[in-house]
């Protein structure tokens, strides 16, 4: 699955931890979705898309699209 | 976000309240007590000839696990630095539950084929080594499991 989270991440001055530590994951979490190497729960991807205000599905793409 | 605000510490604090080194006072406590039942019960049991040293070397061995066992039960996860607030979501939350599965398949595999091969081939040997041995390869399997999907994902 390929996302956007590293540019968007940036785009608010946040390192990975805080991102980390407002999820409530680990770091190493955040890294992994980020190299699009883990795909997160559906919880995680509904905080992720809160964070950033917009939907999951413009955070997140299937690798065939 | 409670949890972040809450002042955290490496050895974090107890369910119940206190400071660190409370929580680890108590978790020594516990530890030795647990350590002391150990030790009472291998003298008693294995008919020692010298129960001190025994009781001694029980302790001593014993006590570490126990108090770690104790800081384990007690703390209260929120106050520890660098522990996730919803570890099931987390990844490595995903790496034990795949460790795990693996291992489990893995020790059916083991501790069939060496069942089977010691029924086929008449061998017969205690069977505390023959568990110990089975033990020690699904932890160590699961170790490796762990590891190797951890570096795989770095």
């Amino acid at each position: 699955m390929q996302n956007s989270l590293a540019q968007r991440r940036q785009g608010l001055g946040w390192s990975q931890q805080q991102l980390a530590d407002e999820l409530g994951v680990s770091r190493q979490t955040i890294i992994s979705i980020e190299k699009g190497r883990y795909d997160p729960s559906l919880p995680v991807a509904f905080r992720l898309a809160a964070v950033f205000e917009c939907a999951i599905e413009e955070l997140f793409t299937p690798e065939s699209s | 976000m409670e949890n972040s605000t809450m002042k955290r510490s490496r050895w974090g604090r107890s369910r119940f309240g206190g400071s660190s080194a409370v929580l680890v006072s108590v978790s020594l406590g516990i530890g030795a007590a647990i350590s002391a039942a150990a030790g009472a019960l291998f003298v008693t049991l294995s008919d020692s000839e010298r129960p001190i040293l025994a009781f001694a070397l029980m302790v001593t061995l014993t006590l570490p696990t126990a108090a770690a066992l104790g800081w384990a039960l007690l703390v209260d996860r929120a106050t520890l630095i660098g522990a996730a607030d919803k570890p099931e979501d987390s990844i490595e939350s995903t790496w034990y539950d795949k460790a795990a599965s693996g291992a489990f398949g893995d020790i059916l595999l083991v501790g069939g084929l060496g069942a089977g091969g010691f029924a086929l081939t008449w061998i017969e040997g205690p069977l505390t080594w023959a568990l110990s041995g089975l033990v020690l390869f699904a932890m160590l399997d699961f170790a490796a499991r762990y590891q190797w999907l951890k570096k795989a994902a770095a």
